[in-house]
């Protein structure tokens, strides 16, 4: 074992009715990769970001190289040597790839930049990281694995002394995998300290030594890799009290018909070859970790995005859906994960954000019956108990709670038989939450059906009849409520096919 | 002033357009002080005369700027509509088809411009420009770059002139301002009252959360420029209605002092946010400016400069009270 | 592994790739475009025609080497056009009404396009107005300026016969038995040393960087508002050059009012030339090709029997398809 190099003991960071962390210890060691492991929402990310100076902690203290520091911002944290490759790639594609690795701190010849001495020390770099990129190619040109290895090449280039990879694996290849593992396998080698942030089970096996979990924003424990088992850190991850009831049998009956069937859907990179069926008043819930493909699916059924194959039938019919006026037309109502950019029309009333999908009932010839839509929307500010002071209040003027209740209405309005719900209540206080919850179950009471696209676990368990797992784009597995655990749908929802 | 803003009266009027009004009469006013002539009826007809062609330019690029794009090419296709119509005249064509025409034209490019900019996916700033070059192109070459005269008020088939201006006793009525009023009055219902306005200033706010809730989105952003459009036509006539005469080649300083009514009268550059009424103010306060700087002896040019500054202040304004939201 | 890179055995030469199919496709229409009109009118393979196409080729030149800036930083600079005429204004002003020497003229024009491109950095970058919307204000600013210090007088910049004219020799020599488009050799200068900054300087690096992503550009350090203000401070400067060049070239008088328009020439130039609306990508040579599309047009149409008239038809038509093209582009990439 190396010696520590980077401690982060007791911090603590709360955002507005949010308690992110709650005292996480994390210890990272010279030439040793630690994961860092934990479901959607553990508290992750945003320790890394306190870590990179992104955030400011509420309390605590880290300690880097013996000594104690606050980084500023990024690029402070940079400067001292601790690095982080995002998820999300920050590249300049119209520049080449030495142009990106030296963005702001160019190779100058007097007044010029020195662009054969930048691609040759780019190249320097990939040498050391024994990869294969030309440093003159545009960065916009190259697959997403290789624009990670920039990333990292960027990140030795610095100098770097702890390096963390977050969720580097999510977009790349098998191929580009083994690759990064060898990379970070050298680095390691040479002294430095990694932090490997994955939900990838397998993964975590071959190329960590430590795992750090963490779990509701706390930090729960740290295991040797080598001595436990896949098992032992699931149960750590998931080993909550559940204190809502969870659902211990389905609510639909055997022999409920099907109301949509999805066949062989492909879309994009995040959506290969699903099929399900969804029953009448049955709550189906998509259980996976982020990137799952979950909102992909349910955004290329709704004609949102384009798919590339794949049937659809509505109650045994096969419908084509190309765009999300046919899916409407079909019955289908879809309620956004972003409810600010897809969900809600902000500048707009109540009323009118309640009557968007559903127009021509309240025009009289071209005219808008406002009369007829106020009582609408009223009666659904009522039934949803929507808290507005009335129905001409401007929609951003409300809670996240209320704004989805609108959105909901929204769907109700146009008498949809089925509601996708992604992410219903992201962002929702406790109240509204279960208010939410309340409603979905009359819903389906009444007749309608529900896709839920849910992170959270609990809420899965407590709402859902089925549940279908997916992973990188795939259904990885269809468990019945009676037979769900935790441990079975993080199983399911690791398992990469 | 708190206790004013809240009023019920002054919420339903708008404070920003009773503000506006009080610089309306604020600028009559100042005029009439140094320059006496301008307490005359004639000096007021003078000054609506400005006011009737910018005023439908102005209502038809509301709608355009309520879903967040732009048209510069409103002035341009005014003239254009306004050659071809002329030029029909010319040729033996009756007045009453020769003004159905002129409107046609202005919606032929209405529907062109809509169709490159909602359909092909165009940015409207860049092919509303491109627009510009073709009206102002086919205008001239439809007259072989003659100006066109339309007929006057005496002449036979000048009775097109008393839509705009009717003399009765050797009073002239402005019967272009009830029209411009009632076109407005139109607007007004089509943007606040319709299914299509309603659209038109959604899309303008949140497009995506349009399209996902099932709404032909590229529809309803293709009718805002046809109604654009098909007002440049009504533009058109209240022009020769007013000054006879038009040239190939100009009118897009028109798209300016339009553009610079509409952002005036608290039409948000960024969509979703549009007041007829407003518009409707901005135009006034422009042709007044314009006739009082005559009037006052300085070159119209200064107009350009003072219509500039007031683009940038009010886009300005939009831009931060915006930012403040956020 | 293997990269998305696609392509077809031309595309994939290493000549295309280094000039880049674009412009390739560009040489070649310019190639066609000359071909078609010397076909089609003998008054066309003249050697003063070819002189013309240089003539125009100038001022479109300069603006569009500006304007390629803004466009790269994402953005777009509207006011060139009429800012041109504007400066050029000014400038004859100087010489001609308050009797100053044909430098200070010059030093004028050019100083007043610095001063209109400053204001509209401040604009876009600082204030963070859309360019577009930003750029019409100072151009009906512009507009109305050059005219009121003229006092809506047409403005005569010194005939070439005169003592004063020397600065039209800079742009054309136009002597007896001598006929000279000199004017080229200061767009091939200004095209190598803006090319030289765009892509070899940091200034230039970064505003490649801004287009292409703004945020990144901002989180690596680099002080994006100075940059994004420097590029429009670029199109000011060289739509006072091109002011300089409209008067040496063109009618010796100029008049207010004129120019709106002309920067639609510019801009169709740089996109022809493989600039994208979108920003990131852009180059100084493709807008020189570009550009001499357009003035291939400008003085070729009239050769067969199309005037103005039909060349502002043509203006708006190709510059729709330019745009076209970039969007087709885009989507491809997205």
């Amino acid at each position: 074992m190396g010696e520590v190099i980077l401690t982060m003991k007791g911090i603590d960071k709360s955002f507005p009715g949010v308690h992110a962390l709650d005292h996480v210890d994390l210890e990272i060691r010279k030439g040793e990769v630690l994961a860092l492991m934990g479901e959607n929402g553990a508290g992750k990310s945003t320790l890394m970001k306190v870590l990179t100076g992104i955030y400011k902690k509420d309390s605590g203290t880290i300690t880097y190289e013996g000594k104690e520091i606050e980084f500023a911002n990024p690029r402070d944290a940079q400067a001292a040597g601790v690095v982080i490759v995002h998820q999300e790639l920050n590249m300049m594609n119209h520049l080449t790839v030495a142009q990106n690795i030296f963005i702001g701190r160019e190779i100058m010849n007097g007044k010029l930049i020195n662009d054969d001495k930048m691609n040759k020390e780019a190249a320097k770099l990939f040498d050391r990281l024994n990869i294969k990129i030309d440093p003159t190619e545009k960065m916009g040109n190259l697959t997403v694995g290789r624009q990670q290895m920039c990333e990292i090449a960027k990140a030795i280039s610095h100098d770097a002394k702890v390096i963390i990879f977050d969720e580097p694996s999510a977009a790349l290849t098998e191929s580009e995998i083994e690759e990064l593992f060898k990379i970070i396998r050298d680095l390691r080698d040479k002294g430095m300290g990694i932090v490997y942030i994955s939900h990838r089970m397998d993964e975590i096996k071959v190329i960590t030594d430590r795992v750090t979990v963490m779990r509701d924003g706390s930090y729960v424990g740290t295991l040797i890799t080598k001595e436990s088992t896949k098992d032992d850190i699931i149960n750590m991850m998931v080993g909550r009290v559940i204190y809502e009831d969870p659902k211990t049998e389905s609510n639909v009956p055997k022999n409920a018909p099907v109301v949509l069937k999805v066949e062989n859907l492909n879309a994009g990179k995040m959506v290969k070859n699903v099929s399900f069926e969804l029953h009448k008043g049955e709550i189906l819930g998509f259980s996976g970790l982020m990137g799952a493909g979950r909102t992909e699916t349910a955004r290329a059924l709704f004609g949102a995005d384009p798919k590339e194959s794949g049937k659809i039938y509505i109650n045994g019919q096969e419908v084509d859906i190309k765009n999300p006026m046919d899916a409407v037309k079909h019955g289908i109502g879809y309620l956004s994960e972003d409810r600010k950019r897809y969900g809600i029309v902000v500048g707009k009333s109540v009323a009118e954000n309640s009557t968007m999908a559903t127009m021509d009932e309240f025009t009289n010839g071209p005219f808008i019956n406002k009369k007829k839509e106020n009582d609408i929307a009223q009666k659904y500010v009522e039934s949803l108990k929507t808290k507005t002071p009335s129905v001409d209040q401007l929609v951003v003027n409300l809670s996240g709670g209320n704004q989805q209740k609108v959105v909901i209405a929204k769907w109700l309005v146009r008498n949809c038989d089925i509601l996708i719900f992604d992410e219903p209540t992201r962002g929702i206080d406790v109240g509204a939450k279960s208010e939410i919850y309340h409603l979905m179950n009359e819903l389906v009471a009444a007749g309608k059906s529900i896709i839920m696209i849910s992170s959270e676990m609990t809420e899965i368990l407590r709402m859902s009849d089925r549940i279908m797992v997916m992973c990188e784009g795939r259904v990885t597995g269809e468990i019945g409520i009676e037979e769900a655990t935790q441990e079975r749908i993080m199983h399911a929802a690791t398992l990469r096919k | 002033m708190e206790n004013f803003k809240n009023s019920p009266l002054v919420k339903k009027l708008g404070f920003n357009r009773i503000i506006l009004c009080g610089v309306l009469v604020l600028m009559y006013l100042l005029f009439s002080i140094i320059e006496p002539s301008f307490v005359s009826y004639s000096r007021i007809i003078s000054a609506l005369n400005y006011a009737y062609f910018l005023g439908f330019l102005a209502l038809g690029v509301t709608f355009v700027i309520a879903t967040g794009e732009i048209d510069f090419s409103i002035g341009p296709v005014m003239f254009c509509a306004a050659l071809i119509g002329g030029k029909l005249f010319v040729d033996g064509v009756p007045m009453g088809a020769c003004l159905i025409i002129t409107i046609l034209v202005g919606l032929v490019f209405g529907l062109f411009s809509g169709f490159l900019v909602a359909y092909m996916g165009l940015p409207s700033f860049i092919s509303s420009m491109a627009v510009m070059m073709l009206s102002k192109g086919i205008g001239s070459v439809f007259t072989k770059t003659q100006a066109m005269s339309w007929p006057q008020s005496s002449a036979e088939g000048g009775w097109y002139k008393s839509l705009i201006k009717m003399n009765v006793g050797g009073t002239d009525i402005p019967t272009g301002l009830i029209i411009l009023l009632l076109v407005a009055v139109v607007c007004g219902i089509i943007l606040n009252n319709t299914k299509a306005g309603r659209y038109i200033l959604c899309l303008g706010s949140n497009q995506e959360a349009v399209r996902l809730s099932g709404v032909d989105v590229k529809k309803w952003k293709m009718l805002a420029f046809v109604i654009c459009g098909t007002l440049a036509g009504f533009a058109a006539i209240a022009y020769v209605g007013s000054y006879t005469i038009v040239s190939p080649g100009l009118g897009d300083t028109f798209n300016n002092d339009a553009i610079a009514s509409c952002v005036m009268g608290g039409t948000s550059m960024s969509g979703g946010i549009a007041s007829i009424g407003g518009s409707i103010i901005g135009v006034m306060i422009i042709s007044l400016l314009q006739e009082g700087i005559l009037a006052m002896g300085f070159q119209k040019d200064y107009q350009y400069v003072i219509t500039g500054i007031i683009v940038l202040v009010a886009v300005f304004a939009d831009v931060r009270s915006r930012r403040k939201k956020n | 592994m293997a990269d998305k890179k696609k392509g077809n055995a031309f595309t994939n030469n290493p000549l295309v790739k280094a000039v880049g199919t674009q412009k390739i496709v560009v040489l070649l229409v310019i190639i066609v475009l000359f071909a078609f009109f010397s076909i089609m009118s003998s008054g066309f393979r003249k050697y003063p025609t070819i002189v013309s196409i240089f003539d125009y080729s100038y001022y479109i030149s300069f603006m569009a080497i500006g304007v390629t800036f803004c466009l790269i930083t994402g953005g777009v600079d509207l006011s060139i056009g009429t800012g041109m005429i504007c400066y050029a204004l000014f400038g004859g002003y100087l010489i001609t009404r308050q009797g100053m020497p044909v430098i200070v003229g010059i030093l004028g024009t050019l100083l007043l396009g610095l001063l209109m491109g400053c204001i509209n950095g401040v604009l876009v970058a600082v204030l963070e107005l859309p360019p577009f919307i930003a750029t019409l204000g100072t151009m009906m600013v512009a507009r109305g300026f050059g005219s009121i210090i003229t006092g809506g007088m047409s403005v005569t910049w010194p005939a070439a016969s005169s003592e004063q004219g020397w600065f039209r020799m800079l742009f054309k020599i136009n002597k007896p038995g001598l006929l000279l488009p000199v004017g080229f050799i200061w767009v091939v200068i200004f095209v190598i040393l803006m090319s030289l900054f765009l892509n070899k300087t940091r200034p230039g690096r970064y505003i490649i960087a801004i287009g292409s992503n703004k945020e990144a550009t901002r989180l690596s350090g680099v002080n994006v508002v100075k940059y994004q203000a420097l590029a429009y401070i670029i199109s000011g400067v060289f739509a006072g050059i091109a002011g300089i060049a409209y008067a040496a070239v063109f009618s010796s008088s100029i008049a207010p009012g004129t120019g709106a328009g002309l920067e639609l020439d510019a801009i169709a130039g740089a996109i022809i030339g493989g600039t994208s609306m979108t920003g990131g990508c852009g180059s100084i040579f493709g807008t020189l090709l570009g550009v001499f599309v357009m003035s291939m047009l400008k003085s070729g149409l009239p050769y067969i029997g199309l005037q103005a008239n039909w060349q502002q038809i043509i203006t708006g038509l190709i510059l729709i398809l330019a745009v076209f093209i970039d969007v087709i582009k885009n989507r491809k990439l997205a």
